[in-house]
């Protein structure tokens, strides 16, 4: 760095007078507007396929002529999708309360609380981010059949249960909720403690408000890992009761196959609640990452 | 006086310890939902896998066979020690090279070519068992293994420049930039199937398709795209043939989409890493005068490090189990060319119902995970800089 101070200023006075200052702004910002579109484009090519005709669809226009609404309630009936939709947001419900009790508690144990074993544990919850789901994917599919051991009702296959119980704890959320909780200041605790309150008050009163924000990272995380799942519920729903949206759209892709129009407006209902959620928390889920230790 | 003070403190310790005691009971009850459920589905199913690779499980539990599922997949230990050896020589010829020799003149020299031809020593080593396996071993795992690097190398990389770059722009008084940033991390939320039929119809075969639309505005010939076992080089005009010519353009349309799907995750993630560097680096270094691009590869490359580490190993592991969009976007016609391990383990499971063979090659799946893993620890964590 010593030598930085020999560099001839000439390259920097001619990159900062105006209008080059001007040129390489445009410059950047041309960058990210092409990024964005090519990320955006996808979604706009699911949303104008959706609205055509199937004619439409194979000449490639860029937009429909008439916007074709009526693809979605085909859709919508054609596969069933009302019922596996309400499935999705049972499941995805369940699992995000699980997972919000589980993590909460933990992470608040984990953050805050001195007792036995508790590095030992977190070493092992931290691990098991690095196990692919290969190898937990059969023992677990037969421990939900009820191979390995009994099970309340015999099997959980096509249960509630099978798909909400093993997502309502992970490593990761516990993790994230740990760093924002750990560094919190210890004065607040030792000031309840005076008054009398335990950690589960502590934790209900003073820590959950002040922790929104890591909160709805957790829960977009969840709610995405939820509402996205499709190899487990493939695996342990062999009938509709409890199919999930993912699942159900999987069937139609093999089924619709060159009912383009029909396959996007289905591709689209199933993305919607993800974005009503994601412009929810979005302020929070930033503010999350930038105060936990999820940046490594 | 003195007895009053005893009382005080004997008390004060007795509410210590009882605290204490409160602490541990309530520490444990916090964690105890969490770890049941990671426990049950998390941890014991690994111990579970290992055990169900020792039988011949085929949906209910056959007889013990001890190494066989093994043997399916490695042909022989022996092979298996070759390959060791060869990854032993080549850790061994990195450290010759890094450390060995130092106390001599011209240590250093000395160290290189010991230590290169230790590597050239442990590459061959490698490659010769790896021929081994490849002949009396499991051709459909090895052959995964090597479409699953090539999947790794074609997206981790590619994700964690562009990241960056797109990160540091934006780091830069952008206007506009939550809307950017809300843009950008679009596809990584989004549901995987939903988002990879879109690019199966982009990148479909006819000749109207949208990517075949876009080549041809360069003047190239409609291509099959994910439908396509070719070798890219082979397109390209390379004499190759087969996996050992490289990703096939089936792989590398579904490289596209890793890519495209997971690079606003590392966008939102070096971003929030910017943010804590801090301003007065930056300010002393344009008080001395270096440029724009020296700034960015003095202090923010070194400052960022440690995201950019836990980026890459995050990256790969993914890679690893990267499993729903392959499984879409997958077609017979690109054969084994898309195959990675974990939808090969998938298959042996699913469809095949050859429970202890699937288990035993997820297994070697995840000591490999667990080996590149702690490579990588070793490799980049002494070039991360901790502030």
């Amino acid at each position: 760095m010593d030598n930085s101070v020999v560099i001839p200023n000439t390259k920097k006075i001619k990159k900062e007078t105006p209008a080059g200052k001007i040129l390489g702004k445009a410059f950047l910002y041309l960058i990210l507007i092409a990024g964005a579109l090519i990320f955006i484009f996808p979604f706009y090519w699911m949303i104008s396929n959706s609205l055509m005709t199937l004619g439409e669809t194979i000449t490639r226009k860029m937009w429909p002529a008439v916007p074709q609404w009526i693809n979605f309630l085909d859709a919508w009936e054609q596969a069933s999708f009302s019922k596996y939709f309400f499935n999705s947001v049972l499941i995805t419900l369940g699992t995000l309360a699980g997972l919000l009790f589980t993590s909460i508690l933990a992470g608040y144990a984990f953050g805050r609380i001195d007792f036995k074993g508790k590095n030992v544990i977190f070493a092992i919850f931290l691990a098991t981010m690095m196990i692919p789901e290969s190898v937990t994917l059969i023992p677990n599919y037969l421990l939900i059949r009820g191979t390995i051991i009994p099970l309340p009702g015999g099997t959980w296959i096509n249960t509630y249960w099978a798909l909400t119980v093993p997502f309502m704890a992970n490593a990761f959320s516990i993790f994230l909720l740990r760093q924002f909780f750990a560094q919190i200041p210890k004065e607040l605790w030792d000031a309840a403690r005076i008054d009398g309150c335990d950690h589960l008050r502590f934790l209900v009163q003073v820590v959950m408000p002040i922790s929104k924000a890591p909160i709805m990272t957790v829960l977009l995380f969840g709610f995405t890992g939820a509402w996205n799942a499709f190899q487990w519920p493939l695996l342990v729903t062999t009938r509709n009761t409890w199919r999930p949206l993912m699942v159900g759209l999987y069937g139609f892709i093999q089924e619709a196959g060159p009912q383009t129009n029909l396959l996007m407006a289905g591709a689209v209902i199933t993305i919607i609640p993800i974005l009503i959620v994601y412009f929810l928390t979005q302020k929070q889920f930033t503010q999350g990452i930038a105060t936990t230790g999820l940046k490594g | 006086m003195e007895s009053t003070r005893k009382l005080i403190s004997s008390k004060r310790k007795s509410a210590f310890k009882q605290q204490a005691l409160k602490d541990q009971i309530t520490g444990i009850l916090f964690t105890l939902p969490a770890l049941i459920i990671i426990f049950i589905f998390g941890i014991f199913p690994i111990g579970y896998s290992i055990y169900m690779s020792l039988f011949n499980w085929q949906v209910t539990k056959g007889p013990f066979v001890g190494d066989k599922n093994y043997l399916l997949i490695f042909g022989s230990w022996w092979n298996l020690l070759v390959i060791v050896a060869g990854i032993g020589l080549f850790i061994l010829g990195f450290f010759v090279w890094r450390k060995a020799f130092q106390t001599m003149n011209n240590g250093s020299r000395i160290a290189h070519i010991a230590g290169a031809l230790v590597l050239i020593l442990g590459g061959v080593v490698f490659v010769t068992g790896w021929g081994l396996m490849y002949e009396t071993g499991n051709q459909d795992f090895l052959n995964s293994l090597i479409v699953t690097v090539y999947y790794a190398l074609g997206t981790v990389p590619a994700e964690i420049i562009i990241g960056l770059v797109l990160a540091y722009i934006l780091y830069q008084d952008i206007i506009g930039k939550e809307v950017f940033r809300i843009i950008y991390f679009l596809p990584y939320i989004t549901p995987s199937i939903s988002t990879a039929v879109v690019f199966q119809i982009i990148f479909s075969s006819r000749e109207t398709s949208l990517a075949n639309q876009l080549v041809g505005f360069f003047g190239i010939d409609p291509l099959r795209w994910r439908f396509e076992p070719k070798p890219v080089l082979n397109l390209l005009g390379f004499d190759v043939s087969g996996l050992a010519g490289g990703p096939s353009l089936a792989l590398l349309t579904i490289i596209f989409f890793g890519i495209w799907s997971f690079v606003g995750y590392n966008t939102v993630i070096f971003l929030s890493g910017l943010g804590n560097i801090p301003k007065e680096i930056y300010e002393a270094a344009e008080m001395d005068g270096g440029t724009k691009w020296d700034r960015f590869w003095h202090i923010t490359i070194p400052m960022i490090s440690p995201v950019t580490f836990y980026l890459t190993l995050i990256g790969f592991i993914g890679t690893f189990k990267a499993f729903n969009h392959i499984y879409v976007m997958r077609t017979p016609s690109a054969q084994n060319t898309v195959v990675t391990t974990s939808l090969l383990v998938f298959d042996r499971f699913y469809k095949a119902n050859q429970y202890s063979v699937a288990t035993a090659q997820a297994i070697v799946l995840f000591i490999i995970i667990l080996g590149l893993t702690l490579a990588q620890n070793k490799l980049m964590g002494e070039r991360v800089f901790y502030g």
